[in-house]
């Protein structure tokens, strides 16, 4: 009998060395070969579904009980039976599992000629850094072609998940982790944390946009021109500390409610406190605020912001954009 | 040795008999299981409206999945069946006296107890526990939770635990009366010692994780801090060495009361009995061959990965082959639909949706897309939450006779179990949806597009807690106001119906000599031996 279950292995073995062979063959689109992949189980699981309610459900009906003291019939086992019921679950996991291998090979394995770009995850957003150097947040640009994304997080464990492209991987600080995705079609798709990083999580959204080569170079230079004629005027200074402080992670600048209040409008504005007392917004609470958010908690959102010591200069210039956006 | 059995609230606080332990660790785990319905109501009432606030916010979301998860895992599942069935169970099934150290046992209770009351007091005191049942670092290291809470209560709940794996091991392999071999043993039995293996192997692992989380909020270590040498995968590592098997402790006592119960009203030997206690043996090493499959997207190496998918589908045999030895049980059976009957069978049919959806999650090229997505919440409800809670639910009803001396209301079971049922089928099942589009879980708020899924999702969920409350109020009235049980209602074979209900103190006035199984229906006579 062992002897058999060994052959039938073998022979399950030999079965599935095409698809390891496929797998060696580097197939460019791996949504492609996942959207297969999750057919063939869906098929397999559906017939294994039935298999085992369709039985039940008729041995109920027909094996009722018919008077009082009845008894079954006596049966030990029996082994043929049950080596065949264990023979062909191993042959449907080993199928399946050789089937996942090939997948996960072209979900992991990037291919040659590939962009590098870089994001940053951080309480409660995403820092995207193109091939360029240009950072943008929350927002991916990249060509059409093969993107490789290195990944690391500023704070807790992150997850950036790409669900058109079939792959998600952690982010965590003081590693590195990467994943690759076929943008295939220009387009915007979705980006979620999927890994629970505290009450933001739900809304640490971002997207990654696909563009055509020439809208991407187009983009590109429009960026690169702007930084180099950039005014500092004390507005701009702070919407760039805005930015680049990763402010805009909780807060919306377009009235929206995040993990914190919106920005815009914001000064000025008579805000309640955790402990009832009204506060006005104004220079000395916005730099009061910066270098301490824990001290008066507005009231209705939680304590997740982290302090951040600025120059004087800094304060005024983030308090001067704060006026400009309504 | 006394007979009389003593009674008085004193008899209860300071009892070292296993039966009265064993309803203690009942009572207590139905009280958590209560807490963990209640906040999974005010988690469903959130999802009315995915977009806005319904009732609470996104920090009292976070902290309301963490207790709900510690309370159903950590303070009713493993507790009810390593707790309640095992201590009440064993010892009349092995044909023992009690336990093999009884103070230890008392001891086990009330550090669960305490384990308990600390959790509780996370809820009440300032500060908030809200870093998910798995306390995931650095989270927990750097965000509001108090951490401390956690790990003490795993701490003390850990102590229980292996106080408890120690106690039965030894008194399932000592204590069984003459003539109980192993090939004797009822599967509830064989599925209680594999549990208590991994729980021994297990639980000390996640001890010392715990600790080093401890060391690293308080004292200032970096065991698990990635920027200063030391890395949070190592937490998940050792976190899911213990946790991962942990499902198995629930898991495999289950499959062993679906095999009595089965047995019992099928009124047929359960079907291939060797190969139902070696499946669970083989669950229970293989069982520690797949905990990366919590890892596969956390930048773990690719290989590693690989060989713990094969780990991870592995488990998937000898599960098979406990399933088709049940149908092989009820063919040619004599079967009756009494309530504890049609919670095995209702078990049956969810764990069977929850088996195949957990291929696809151990199935690495398909669990990238959907790992840590509602997908997964969806396939563990399915899997061991809801399933398996509802078989505790049948295994109550099948010894409720036993343990308390009545009978429960049949009819009553009978609904509640349809109204569980028809919920537990339909709830979670539009979050396979959700997940396959790669929507993550532990989401306060979802994207508007669900909505419809979600309602469903809700309404059905609301359903299932209502079947689950029916059958609680049927314990509660059915122990107060329940017909007087005989012995043995159901005709069984097992030890444990041998004896009046509910037993005497000291369980059997004699030990008995064991010389058949407990699962001979319907065995032909023997023949008289042949004369050469």
């Amino acid at each position: 009998m062992l002897k058999q279950v060994v052959r039938l292995l073998m022979a399950a073995l030999v079965v599935s060395i095409p698809y390891a062979a496929a797998a060696a063959e580097r197939v460019v689109d791996p949504v492609k070969s996942w959207d297969n992949h999750l057919k063939t189980w869906a098929v397999v699981g559906t017939v294994v579904y039935l298999t085992v309610t369709i039985p039940l459900i008729y041995f109920v009906f027909k094996y009722r009980r018919k008077h009082k003291d009845e008894d079954g019939a006596y049966i030990e086992g029996n082994t043929g039976l049950e080596i065949l019921w264990t023979i062909i679950p191993m042959i449907i996991i080993i199928m399946l599992g050789v089937q996942s291998w090939a997948v996960f090979n072209d979900l992991r394995e990037v291919p040659k000629d590939h962009i590098e770009v870089k994001v940053v995850a951080f309480m409660y957003g995403f820092e995207m850094y193109t091939p360029e150097g240009i950072k943008t947040l929350n927002e991916l640009r990249v060509p059409v072609g093969n993107v490789k994304v290195n990944l690391t997080s500023k704070d807790v464990i992150h997850n950036f998940a790409l669900p058109a492209f079939r792959t998600r991987e952690d982010m965590v600080a003081g590693e590195n982790t990467y994943l690759w995705f076929y943008a295939k079609e220009p387009g915007e798709y979705p980006v979620y944390c999927a890994e629970f990083c505290g009450s933001g999580h739900s809304s640490m959204l971002a997207k990654v946009i696909v563009m055509k080569k020439e809208d991407y170079e187009a983009w590109v230079k429009s960026k690169q021109s702007e930084a180099a004629t950039a005014t500092l005027t004390p507005e701009a200074k702070g919407k760039n500390l805005v930015e680049s402080l990763a402010c805009l992670g909780c807060h919306g600048i377009a009235g929206e409610t995040k993990a914190g209040p919106a920005l815009n409008g914001l000064f000025g504005k008579t805000e309640e406190l955790e402990d009832g007392t009204k506060v006005v917004v104004d220079d000395a609470f916005i730099k009061e605020k910066i270098a301490d958010p824990k001290a008066k908690p507005i009231k209705g959102f939680g304590h997740i912001m982290p302090p951040n010591m600025l120059t004087n200069e800094e304060y005024e210039a983030i308090a001067a954009y704060l006026k400009t956006i309504k | 040795m006394t007979t009389a059995q003593p009674t008085g609230f004193k008899s209860w606080l300071f009892t070292t008999d296993h039966k009265k332990i064993g309803i203690m660790y009942l009572v207590t785990s139905l009280v958590f299981f209560v807490v963990g319905l209640l906040l999974a109501f005010v988690m469903r009432t959130e999802q009315l409206d995915i977009t806005k606030k319904v009732i609470i916010d996104a920090d009292l979301y976070s902290t309301a999945f963490t207790i709900h998860g510690a309370a159903m895992v950590l303070f009713w599942m493993i507790p009810v069946l390593t707790g309640f069935f095992a201590n009440y169970m064993i010892p009349l099934m092995i044909g023992a006296h009690d336990v093999a150290f009884p103070r230890l046992n008392a001891l086990s209770y009330w550090l669960y107890v305490m384990a308990g009351l600390i959790a509780v007091m996370a809820l009440i005191l300032p500060g908030r526990l809200d870093t998910g049942w798995t306390g995931y670092p650095p989270y927990s290291i750097v965000g509001p939770s108090n951490t401390a809470f956690y790990v003490f209560a795993v701490h003390l709940l850990g102590a229980s635990s292996i106080a408890g794996a120690v106690n039965f091991i030894t008194t399932i392999i000592t204590l069984r009366a003459p003539g109980m071999k192993w090939g004797r043993l009822n599967l509830t039995v064989w599925g209680l010692f594999g549990g208590f293996i991994i729980q021994l192997v297990g639980v000390p692992v996640l001890a010392a994780a715990v600790t080093l989380l401890l060391f690293d909020k308080y004292l200032g270590t970096s065991f698990y801090d990635g920027t200063k040498g030391g890395s949070p995968i190592l937490y998940e590592h050792l976190f899911w060495f213990y946790a991962h098997p942990a499902v198995y402790v629930v898991a495999l006592p289950v499959f062993g009361i679906v095999s009595d119960i089965i047995s019992t009203f099928a009124r047929k030997k359960v079907y291939g009995y060797t190969s139902m206690a070696i499946a669970i043996m083989i669950i229970t090493v293989v069982g520690f061959e797949t905990w990366v499959h919590h890892l596969y997207v956390a930048g773990t190496l690719n290989w590693t990965r690989v060989v713990f998918m094969w780990g991870t589908i592995a488990i998937g045999v000898p599960t098979g082959i406990k399933t088709f030895n049940w149908l092989a049980t009820l063919h040619k059976g004599s079967i009756e639909l009494t309530t504890p009957m049609l919670h095995a069978l209702g078990f049956i049919s969810l764990f069977t949706i929850g088996g195949v959806t957990g291929i696809a999650n151990g199935l690495l090229g398909l669990d990238i897309q959907i790992h840590d997505t509602q997908w997964v919440v969806a396939h563990f409800h399915y899997v061991l939450a809801i399933s398996m809670s509802m078989l505790c639910m049948g295994g109550i009803y099948y010894w409720f006779p036993k343990f308390t001396g009545k009978m429960y209301n049949e009819k009553l079971g009978k609904i509640a179990f349809w109204i569980t049922l028809i919920g537990a089928m339909i709830a979670f099942l539009p979050q396979h949806t959700l997940g396959l589009d790669g929507i993550p879980r532990r989401y306060w708020k979802l994207p508007a597009k669900y909505a419809p899924e979600m309602r469903i999702a809700v309404i059905f969920s609301y359903i299932t807690i209502a079947g689950f409350l029916m059958t609680l109020y049927n314990f509660v009235h059915s122990a107060i106001k329940g017909e007087k049980a005989p012995a043995n209602p159901w005709n069984s074979k097992s030890l444990e119906w041998q004896i009046p209900s509910p037993p005497p103190f000291y369980n059997f006035e004699k030990i008995p000599t064991i010389t058949e199984g407990p699962y001979e229906y319907g065995k032909p006579a023997e023949e008289p031996a042949k004369s050469h």
